[in-house]
């Protein structure tokens, strides 16, 4: 009995250890003080192991990245957050859906607060996710090994403007009906199926209660869904294609054979990696992810949280008018990403709506395919990069000018007018 | 690895099992990919509505004493438009056909507020981005001596109904 006492602890001795063993079976081991411990916390926690252990100093210079990716990851997670806990105010229906915006800005407690964080996130993500777009592109960073990861981005921007387009529609106002309106009519311009696609989309000849529902199911449930699943592959073929892209001169030094003497093979690494271990073998210009990238991290979300908390407090989300289905505002304009759009499809539907747009889709899904060249990557602007920049950067400047019209530059029935 | 490759699978001893493994891989590959391709094709006979809930696509409009001669009225809710013209009546569509817009009723036909599109009195393009007429559809005169229109049929622009 006596022994018993002595090997296992009880009484009171249970409860003055009870904090440290309930901190013990959570995080396995202390705050890591030394690289061994660092490179443990990376890889035995399930938040973190989607970090590597060591990223290359280069990963981390703010001025390569300007953090635009982990920023639309960020909105993303704060558009997830308010969107789940606006759903349970909200319902899809045309007799309720204005009534609740209203209930929103006038009884549910920081209703309009989530509304504006989730419609000023919405703006953001879309702006930011394009940004991203671009600083992939002037850098170079799309080419070999990661082709795959730039189309898995390209049809990570359509989800998002898709996901927009459809959010778009669920407050049902006059703004919300007649972008609609107009956005689905252009896909009724797509050769062959566009009738029936526009149709399906609608699931009515008119924008109505079957729109609605179907909008509001593709924006909370299926949408965010295909965009989350892009996200992981997004992240996952970062690392398996060798993590951020960078300048030649920074590259991890792959160990030269002739000089590193064969090894044992450890395991299936060994097959995967080729039969010898880098540790110790090279020198590398690599730090650990605790506490660095994590830290970075760190700011990039405190950051994007704060602005997002800023402009909520500050600008409130519009809302127009009710729908009347009999009365179009005018002019009726698509929100702003779309102006650019609009404005092409008043010249032309077919070309403005599907041609062109297709067009550059396709273009940005063939990118990493055609240019094929090796030099310039991990640079802003390489001398090498000229020719492709530039026919980037005026296709982005063209987009620019006529979202700059659309939005400016024109009032009822579309006319010109000045905004001066 | 190696000792993989020199497995019966590229290998065999004897071609006759070897044709026959073929072609049972290559028959349930195209049952596998079949039966994924039929299960996305079903979707789509899902998602296309077999019946919808929106207004009908048949409706009366009134008795004809209800629109004298030179009448020339929008009616929103059914987006056609109504215009008498002696005895002859006929009913235009208000629906753009550039972008689905409403048209508005203005001096010299239609005009639409979205993309600057305009027609004349029977629904012709005479500027903007409309790509097609406005369409007419079919008026018919109910037993109960009430006008019908049916925009489920549209006739050759210029067909009036006679009174």
């Amino acid at each position: 009995m006596s022994d018993a006492t002595k090997e296992t602890p009880g009484g009171l001795a249970v409860l003055r250890e009870l904090p440290s063993n309930v901190w013990n079976s959570i995080f396995r081991g202390p705050l890591p003080s030394t690289d061994l411990e660092r490179s443990s916390t990376s890889f035995t926690n399930f938040f973190l192991h989607i970090h590597p252990v060591k990223v290359n100093r280069n990963t981390l210079r703010p001025a390569y990245t300007l953090g635009l990716g982990l920023i639309s990851l960020f909105l993303f997670l704060i558009l997830a957050v308010t969107g789940v806990l606006l759903m349970f105010y909200y319902v899809p229906s045309t007799t309720q859906a204005y009534d609740r915006m209203l209930d929103l800005r006038g009884t549910v407690a920081f209703g309009i607060f989530l509304r504006n964080m989730h419609r000023w996130s919405a703006h953001g993500m879309v702006a930011m996710v394009f940004l991203h777009m671009c600083r992939v592109f002037l850098t170079g960073a799309y080419k070999k090994p990661r082709e795959f990861n730039w189309v898995v981005g390209v049809v990570l921007l359509l989800a998002t403007l898709f996901l927009s387009f459809t959010g778009y529609l669920l407050p049902w106002d006059q703004l919300a009906f007649w972008a609609i309106t107009v956005g689905t009519s252009i896909a009724g311009y797509a050769p062959l199926i566009g009738k029936q696609m526009q149709f399906v989309l609608l699931g009515d000849t008119t924008v109505g209660q079957e729109a609605l529902l179907r909008f509001y199911v593709l924006h909370v449930a299926v949408l965010p869904a295909v965009l989350g699943l892009l996200i992981a592959v997004h992240f996952w073929r970062i690392r398996k294609d060798g993590g951020l892209s960078r300048p030649e001169k920074a590259a991890d030094p792959a160990p030269a054979t002739g000089v590193v003497k064969m090894r044992k093979v450890y395991g299936l690494q060994g097959f995967v990696r080729g039969p010898f271990t880098k540790v110790g073998n090279v020198p590398d210009d690599s730090v650990y992810s605790w506490p660095n990238l994590l830290l970075s991290e760190l700011f990039v979300f405190v950051l994007t949280v704060s602005v997002i908390l800023v402009v909520s407090l500050m600008f409130n989300a519009p809302l127009e008018q009710p729908v009347n289905v009999m009365h179009p505002p005018n002019p009726a304009k698509a929100p702003w990403y779309f102006l650019g759009l609009q404005e092409m499809v008043s010249y032309s539907a077919f070309w403005g709506g599907i041609g062109i747009p297709g067009i550059m889709v396709a273009l940005l899904l063939a990118t990493p395919y055609i240019d094929r060249g090796t030099k310039g990557v991990g640079r802003w602007f390489a001398k090498e990069r000229l020719m492709a920049n530039t026919i980037f950067l005026t296709l982005v400047t063209l987009n620019i000018i006529f979202i700059v019209i659309g939005t400016f530059f024109r009032g009822p029935n579309w006319t010109f007018v000045s905004p001066f | 690895m190696a000792v993989a490759k020199e497995s019966h699978w590229t290998q065999p001893a004897n071609d006759a099992p070897m044709a026959r493994r073929r072609l049972l891989a290559w028959l349930s590959s195209v049952g596998l990919f079949g039966s994924v391709v039929l299960a996305a094709a079903s979707n789509w006979f899902f998602f296309k509505p077999r019946v919808t809930y929106g207004p009908n696509a048949r409706f009366a409009i009134g008795k004809p004493e209800d629109f004298p001669p030179g009448t020339r009225i929008s009616r929103d809710v059914e987006r056609v438009c109504i215009a008498r013209d002696g005895n002859k009546l006929a009913a235009i569509s208000t629906t753009c056909t550039h972008l689905g817009c409403i048209v508005g009723i203005s001096d010299t036909g239609f005009a639409c507020p979205c993309h600057g599109s305009r027609y004349d009195q029977d629904g012709n393009v005479t500027g903007g981005p409309a790509p097609k007429p406005l369409p007419w559809f079919q008026v018919t005169l109910a037993p109960n001596g009430e006008l019908v229109v049916d925009k489920n049929s549209q006739v050759e622009p210029g067909t009036y109904f006679t009174l």
